[in-house]
């Protein structure tokens, strides 16, 4: 049986704590964790805290002030659009080298439902919306999943000789239509360390995912995952388990939280070297690539002539 | 006849991703992919700061055009891109661009005021109602609402947004009920240091100049002449004044395309250069796009014909700028060039933002006669290629302004809001 990493779980308040604290976040960056949620609260059925932050906001502090820590940040899809989740997965993933992820939730805690009859993504006014269900949620990972996959990274060239600097043709549209109509691609190209990490969070079985032949969860995070979530002052549960989220109350700080990550990393948990990318840490292979053919979104670039 | 101005100018520089010549990204200084390498950007975010400038601007749009020649279409999200930079700098505005079409108000409220408290109250929303069938198919719309729609809706969006970043500092629910948007809630963000993100305003449309006059701090105006900015410049300080604020409380800094070397021939030759390096088919789609008429179909030799000249025959589904399209026909109307003269023209004038090519003194000179002339607040320079534009900026053409008594020798003030209050105040009009 293998040894359980650890992971931690930060609420709204810590996050205002830890980003505002040097000698914190350089603690935080040296720890051998496997990865930290930043702000599980806004999906794990919480009220919401005094305080928060939006979690990309956070992950991009931490992508320019720290070198190795990894971390997920937490979205749903009440109050944003796949498309714009997507962007900030991408420029997070490409900004921290792979070292962020996205937990997608189905409810957020600090924002209010958008109208009755499209509680998700309806507030925005266009339109459009869904349901506010798991069903929406996974509709939203998959294509978060999709426009990450929409511009091959390998697609870019730079040839100086030919004048190309992207082999444009090997991007494609997505076409998705499900609790979302999104044509793709994205706008900027797969992170160098492949798709972003995807993960869930699932207090019971009733919160489990729904499951596709694509399916793109592979991270389940709460009781009914194989990354259960253990409060800070209460013991880690016996074997059988992949990793544990230590996660800290809104009246504990992040002190307490890392002193005593620190003491259950030399006690039993599983350290994980700190730096590198989210998804070799986590041992998880590469995600399947979009299916083929796709539609072609820009023709065929021809090498550039002077005039 | 010029008066002479009090205080500094304002500078900041309009980062278009490795510059604004397609060709920008062939330099040996550069590796393939340093559209998204962190160093990269970390390094314009400290260059700017070595030369005390006020801010950084990121345009964005949720589409992709064809990146195959040109990083230009490239984009990361701008909240994710100026966070990181934020982390490795600590003066420098950064102005992020963001859809009020393509978002929900909650959200972005929610996100720019994260971004705004982490950055140390650096941050700005500069407010764009976004053009083009691609990004409206991102969002499962078939096409973008008309251009009357999309203000009205920007108008109001706003004015959610701004009530929820009240919310912040009030902990009191918004509730608002209009026709775009019902928001019933309140922000749990923390106030940023300058209490919310400063809005910037950038459409040159009288619905985007009449948005501005009520709720922008900042903008960043498209005027090609200096008569054209100054008329300009009077008229959003103008409309501010109309809604009971004073006309210090909205900066007017234009765009300027920049090619620069230590003699106006070296200038010249890096912009030919770059040119040339770039791909030809684009000063032709580019002009087609910006005046609404598909350019190819032009006689290359004969002069702009009437009709194309003439007044829009369909404003609402224009998908150009109006700003920039009144501020080309202008120019050509002046000269009556050729198709292929103006292309060739605008290697040197700009393309819809003016253009500068010569040296740092001149353009030191340049930038003191439209601030004296009461054209501008300062300018967002637009630098050919950044990775060794910025630098000359900073250290050539920021002496220059210093010495000259039009610029600070150190950051007085630390926050972005704060570094505005600092600048010039308007000259009467």
């Amino acid at each position: 049986m293998t040894t359980p990493y650890l992971a931690l779980g930060l609420a709204g308040p810590h996050l205002v704590e830890l980003t505002g604290n040097r000698a914190l976040l350089s603690r935080w960056d040296a720890l051998p964790v496997a990865f930290t949620v930043l702000g599980i609260d806004r999906v794990d059925g919480s009220a919401p805290a005094a305080v928060t932050l939006t979690s990309s906001a956070v992950g991009a502090t931490l992508a320019g002030s720290t070198k190795y820590g990894r971390f997920l940040i937490t979205t749903t899809p009440q109050r944003d659009h796949p498309y714009n989740i997507a962007r900030r997965v991408a420029s997070l993933a490409h900004l921290s080298g792979g070292r962020s992820g996205v937990l997608i939730g189905v409810r957020d805690a600090y924002a209010p439902e958008g109208p009755k009859e499209a509680p998700a993504w309806g507030g925005a006014g266009l339109g459009g919306g869904a349901p506010l269900n798991a069903q929406t949620a996974y509709d939203a990972a998959r294509a978060v999943r999709a426009l990450e996959q929409s511009w091959p990274h390998d697609s870019i060239v730079g040839d100086r000789d030919t004048g190309i600097l992207v082999q444009s043709n090997r991007i494609v549209h997505v076409d998705i239509d499900n609790s979302f109509s999104i044509a793709g691609p994205l706008n900027a190209p797969e992170p160098a360390t492949g798709a972003s990490v995807i993960a869930w969070y699932a207090a019971t079985a009733a919160d489990t995912p729904p499951v596709s032949g694509d399916d793109p969860i592979e991270l389940v995070l709460g009781a009914a995952g194989s990354v259960p979530v253990v409060e800070l002052g209460k013991e880690p549960p016996a074997g059988g388990i992949e990793g544990i989220v230590l996660r800290a109350g809104v009246e504990q700080s992040v002190a307490d939280l890392l002193d005593t990550a620190e003491r259950w990393l030399a006690d039993g948990f599983a350290p994980i070297e700190p730096g590198g990318s989210l998804r070799a840490a986590l041992n998880l292979s590469a995600p399947a690539p979009l299916p083929s053919p796709a539609r072609a979104a820009f023709p065929a670039p021809k090498p550039h002539v002077s005039l | 006849m010029t008066n002479r101005r009090s205080g500094h100018v304002l500078l900041g520089i309009n980062v278009l991703v490795l510059g604004y010549l397609p060709a920008a990204w062939k330099t040996p200084l550069l590796k393939k992919d340093s559209f998204v390498d962190p160093d990269y950007w970390s390094s314009l975010g400290k260059t700017a700061e070595r030369g005390t400038l006020d801010a950084l601007f990121l345009a964005d749009g949720p589409l992709l055009g064809d990146p195959a020649y040109d990083a230009n279409p490239i984009r990361l999200e701008p909240t994710v891109n100026w966070g990181q930079v934020a982390a490795a700098t600590s003066r420098v505005g950064l102005v992020a661009t963001a859809s009020s079409t393509f978002n929900d108000p909650f959200e972005l409220a929610e996100r720019f005021l994260s971004w705004d408290h982490q950055t140390g109250g650096r941050a700005a929303w500069n407010v764009v109602t976004t053009r083009g069938v691609p990004a409206a198919r991102n969002f499962g719309l078939p096409d973008i609402p008309f251009r009357d729609d999309r203000y009205e809706r920007a108008s109001e969006f706003v004015d959610v947004v701004r009530a929820l970043w009240e919310s912040a500092a009030t902990s009191d629910d918004v509730h608002h009920h209009g026709e775009f948007f019902n928001v019933d809630g309140r922000l749990r963000v923390p106030p940023s240091k300058q209490g919310r993100p400063v809005i910037f305003q950038a459409g040159g449309s009288p619905q985007g100049r009449a948005l501005a006059g009520r709720v922008a701090e900042g903008v960043f105006a498209a005027e090609l002449t200096k008569n054209q900015a100054i008329e300009h410049y009077r008229l959003v300080k103008g409309f501010a004044r109309d809604n009971g604020r004073s006309p210090d409380d909205i900066k007017i800094l234009p765009g300027l395309l920049l090619s620069l070397g230590s003699t106006e021939e070296e200038a010249r030759r890096r912009s030919d250069e770059l040119h040339d390096a770039g791909p030809s088919s684009y000063s032709i789609g580019w002009l087609s796009q910006a005046i609404g008429y598909d350019a190819s179909k032009l006689e290359l030799d004969e002069p702009f014909p009437e009709d194309v000249l003439g007044p829009l025959k369909d404003p609402q589904s224009f998908l150009g700028s109006i700003g920039f399209r009144e501020s080309i026909v202008a120019q050509i109307r002046k000269t009556n060039p050729t198709v292929r003269e103006y292309l060739k023209q605008t290697r040197y004038t700009g393309s819809g933002h003016a253009g500068f090519v010569g040296t740092p003194e001149q353009l030191a000179d340049h930038i003191e006669d439209w601030f004296h002339g009461g054209a501008i607040d300062g300018f967002n320079l637009q630098p050919d290629r950044l990775i060794d534009g910025l630098a000359v900026i900073v250290d050539e053409l920021v002496p220059i302004l210093r010495r000259r008594g039009l610029y600070r020798h150190e950051y007085e003030t630390e926050t972005l809001r704060e570094h505005f209050r600092a600048a010039s105040p308007t000259p009467p009009f």
